[in-house]
Formats: C-alpha cells, structure tokens, sequence
C-alpha cells in the first residue's frame, strides 16, 4: 500500500470552533501526516499523506465529523501543488 | 479512583481458567478489560473496546498471537498494535490504531492487572495454590475492607482474594494451602460455597434490619 | 421528552403484529411512552390516559405515533406481488439503541465472522466499492450494487453464490434488504428490519420477510432468520456505547462503512436523535 498524496476539500457548516481540533485529532487516529491547508467556515482543505485506504477512512470520519458541524461534500485531489 | 490505586495489582482469574489462544473479561472495580492469552501462552490484558466501531474485544477470538473482534475480526497483537483489517486485506494498520493495553503479569497461578504499571511484581502469595474463583451477590465491603482475608474451610489454611467489581457484586479468588491433598481441595471446594451463602445472606438480613 | 426528538416523534413505528393480537390485547410502550394495542376492527392504539393514536395496519404489522407523521408509512410495492410468501417472523427484544439494530442490518463486513459459513466466510472478507445516496424525493438513504461471496446465502440456495444486496433506510428505525433471490433470478428477495424504540437502550426488533420461496418449510424460514438475529443481538447487546454515536471520535469508519456513515448522516440531517450519542465518548 504505496502513500498517496491527497488534499480534501470540505465544504459546508464548518464554523464551529470544534471542527478543526476534532480532524487533527481524527487524522492522528489513523496515523495519516496531515496539514490544514486552509480553512474558513464554509471550506477546509486538508493536505493527507498516507495510504489510500486510511485517506478514505479520513474521508469516512469527516463526513459525520463532530454534531455541530455539517459536512455538505467532499471532494478529493490527488497531489495537490503546495 | 484514587491515583494510588491505579498501580496497585489487581487480581482478576487464576492461570488455569485462562488456556492459551482464549480470551475472558477481566472484571476489576473499574471496569472490564479483555484478558487473553496467545497460543504460545503470552498475556496481554486490552480495553475491552474495539477501535473500530466499539466491540467488546472480550467477545473476540484468539489465533495465534493475536486476539481479534467477533464484529469484523480487526486483529490485534501482543502490544495492542493492530495487525489486519479483513475489510482491507492489503493494508499494514499504522501504528496508531491500537487497543490499549494495561500492565498483566502472572505468578503462582494468580493473573494481576493494574491500570498503571507498577514498580514491583504481584505478591507470590507463598506457602498457597489457586483452586477457583467464585462470585458473591454482595458487596466487597461487607466482606473485607482489605482485600484479602485468611479463614480456616474444612479444616485448611484458605487466602481469599476479594476485589469488588460493581454493586452488589464481588469477585473472590481462593488459593489453599500449598500442601492440601486433593481431598483436602475438594473439601475447601464445597465449604467455599457455604461460605459464600453465609455473605450473601449476611448482606440480605443487614438490607432487611 | 424533550423537544430535539420531536421529528422522531412524528414517525410511524411498528408496535405488534396484526395477526398475535391476545384479546386483551398487547401492553408495551413506545419511546418510553406506555400504550396498549387492542384487536378489533378497526385496531387501536391506546395510551394510559385513553387517548386513541394514529394506526395503520401495514405488512402484517400494527403501526402507530405519538405525533403527527406527515407522511403515508412507506411503501414496499413488492409486498403486494403475487407468488410471494409473506413471513411474520415474531419479535425480538435487544439491549441496545433501536439505530444500532438499524446500522448493524446495514452492514455486510460482518458476514464471515458473526454469520460464519451461512451469510459469509473468511478468507472472502473484502468488500467491494458500492454506491451510497441518499434519494432526495423518497429522502431515503440507498446503498446499491453491494456484492459478497456467501456459502449459503438463503434457505433456497444450495451451494456458495456471489449474491446482490441492496440496502434501504425509509424510516428512521425501519430498513430494507434486497437480496438476490436463487429461486428466481432477475428478482429480490425482500427482508426487512421493523423496530420499535421502547426506550433510547431498548428495543422490539420485528423482522419481515417477502420472498420467492416454495419449497422452504415456514418453520425453516422463520428459524433461519431468527438464528441469524440472535447472532446479530450478541454483538448488539455488547457494543459500547448502547447508544448510537453520530460522531465517530472514538471510532474508525473505513470505506466499508460507508452506509452506516451515509445512514448517520441522514439521522443527523433530520434530528432523528432519539437513541442517538451526539457527544463521542
């Protein structure tokens, strides 16, 4: 399982100051490197390095994130420029 | 729970009731853990939660070294490191997905745990073997404020281990001394039991006064 | 009951099968609401202090509300199609939220480890990509082209098969399975999953069943499907917590998890939180 090279952009109610905390920590779960690369409270995007497989469960955990955020899509670009 | 307890041993089977590649629940006063021993005979004591979706991992099975959840066999090693997601048979877990582990050591036949490791080893408990572990429906404090408790049954020197494991339950592990016959342990056997009745219905008649 | 379960409230639940009423009828509760369900035409639904609820007789099923659904109970066209057998399968009562029973029907990675050698077996545990929506005119959730390799996949099924599933969410506690069907190809077997929330940690599973099926003794078909719910009910009965997390902070949702994230979603769009953890802890 080779590392991929993702960024997640995640749009919808991400205002709440719980989001933010609630990836990192969700990102260090699966052992992924990640950075955000942005984020306002409407987008984040989130740079992940890791295997393809926990990159989708960061995918899976962020669609639900935590209950004062809503997560509307995401959308997934494989090697993001810096 | 006070800090100090947490690195207090605690005893929760005896070495027999655990043969290698199963796993038990462990009950202990702050709650269950997943206690098991791998084929080769190593053990290993997890939170008794599923990283993945919240098993009890107690309900798991055992296959060499490696213990893994009923719900959807998520493996786990020796350190808690999980080792194989059947889900997504190509993927090495990273290290972060993990059971976590506590401190377990065995000695004498008696199986301790503690929450933080301590500095030294569980007691030996010389001059006693195991014989079983029994429950009682009543509280430890109406046994023993200590823990532990030496009575004469049928006539044998008995340590009893009592540790209290939730409300109205306790958990007694009963070691005979190390020179009783097997007649002798089958008689301590039975009077073990009476003596459980005796706590059990001095814990009803100071409910009912 | 407080007011955020309010749009749960306002849903159709099953209470009893129609054809077991006992003449006095079957005292039980609904969301920790006490109610009794009394035979007679028509069937009533009455609570302690004798108000009359809402009821619908529906899939040999007696439905009912403590609020006002705004909808019709939702529709299961095949129940109506000739040549099918109709299976009451009975009830079962499970420790557990009602949306786990839900999120646990969801979910095929379990097969080979808690339906050994019946719905699944290793070394055949992966589990192909599928899709997941949810449809905004029905507003159900949908997971479709779902594939596993089953040893014995139905009472009808004779020997392994690569079997089609998809899954259904129309209520908040109520699910459909549809399930390649040996005995006719080109059809679905239909089995469904009817809960009642007695309270947020307890609940009244009722399966159903419409299926191709002539040969299989009713008897059978009931067992087969009661023994693979019992299955389900042990791990149901020992996850932690009780209650449905709808933020997976201290879990691992992978891939194969996707309907359980898609159906947590919907529950979390709608407030459907009765039986539900908002906080993971």
């Amino acid at each position: 399982m080779p590392a991929a090279h993702e960024r997640l952009t995640i749009r919808g109610n991400l205002g709440a100051g719980s989001f933010l905390p609630w990836v990192a920590r969700h990102a260090a779960r699966l052992g992924l490197d990640g950075e955000i690369h942005h984020a306002d409270a409407g987008r984040v995007d989130i740079d992940l390095r890791g295997p393809t497989d926990l990159i989708d469960a960061m995918e899976m955990g962020c669609l639900l994130g935590p209950i004062d955020v809503w997560v509307e899509t995401i959308d997934r670009t494989p090697n993001p420029s810096a | 729970m006070p800090v100090e307890t947490l690195r207090d041993w605690i005893p929760v089977a005896l070495s027999a009731d655990l043969p290698p590649a199963t796993v038990i629940p462990a009950h202990t006063p702050s709650g269950i853990l997943a206690l098991w021993r791998s084929a080769s005979g190593k053990l290993t004591a997890l939170a008794d939660r599923c990283p993945h979706r919240g098993m009890r991992l107690s309900y798991g099975f055992v296959r060499g070294e490696a213990l893994s959840c009923i719900y959807h066999g998520w493996s786990y090693g020796l350190t808690g490191q999980c080792q194989r997601i059947p889900v997504h048979p190509e993927l090495i877990p990273p290290a972060a997905i993990k059971a976590a582990s506590y401190a377990v050591e065995e000695r004498n036949g008696v199986i301790w745990i503690a929450f933080e490791q301590p500095e030294t080893p569980p007691p030996a408990l010389e001059g006693f073997k195991p014989l079983r572990s029994i429950t009682l429906n009543t509280d430890a404090e109406r046994i023993t404020a200590t823990g532990e408790m030496r009575v004469l049954l049928a006539g044998i020197d008995v340590l009893l281990l009592i540790v209290g494991i939730g409300v109205g339950e306790t958990l007694a592990h009963v070691m005979v001394d190390a020179a009783a016959s097997d007649v002798d342990c089958i008689a301590v056997s039975r009077a073990v039991e009476g003596w459980r009745r005796e706590c059990e219905q001095l814990g009803l008649e100071e409910l009912a006064s | 009951m407080t007011m955020a379960h309010q749009p749960m409230i306002d849903q159709w639940y099953p209470v009893a099968l129609a054809s077991q009423l006992p003449p006095e009828g079957r005292a039980t509760q609904l969301m920790g609401m006490p109610i009794t369900v009394l035979p007679g035409t028509p069937v009533r639904v009455v609570t302690n202090d004798g108000r009359d609820l809402h009821v619908i007789v529906r899939y040999g099923h007696v439905w009912t509300s403590l609020g006002k659904p705004s909808k019709e109970l939702f529709d299961i066209p095949e129940a109506d199609q000739p040549g099918r057998r109709l299976v009451e399968v009975g009830v079962v009562r499970v420790r557990c939220s009602p949306l786990r029973a839900v999120e646990n029907f969801l979910d095929i990675a379990h097969f080979p480890f808690v339906h050994t050698d019946i719905l699944g077996a290793e070394p055949h545990t992966e589990v192909g990509k599928y899709d997941v929506e949810i449809r905004d005119e029905e507003d159900e959730v949908w997971a479709t082209k779902v594939q596993f390799y089953q040893p014995q996949a139905a009472k009808s099924a004779s020997g392994g098969i690569t079997t089609d599933y998809m899954y259904r969410v129309p209520a908040p506690t109520s699910t459909v399975l549809y399930k390649t069907c040996p005995a006719r190809p080109g059809e679905w077997d239909v089995i469904t999953l009817f809960v009642q929330p007695l309270t947020e940690e307890l609940c009244d599973v009722w399966p159903w069943m419409a299926l191709f099926d002539d040969e299989t003794a009713l008897t059978d078909l009931i067992h087969f499907q009661q023994m693979i719910f019992l299955q389900d009910r042990s791990i149901l009965e020992n996850q932690i917590p009780r209650l449905l997390p709808l933020d997976p902070g201290r879990e691992i949702p992978t891939r194969a998890d996707l309907t359980s994230v898609a159906y947590r979603r919907w529950l979390k769009r709608h407030q459907f939180t009765y039986g539900a953890q908002l906080v993971a802890q």
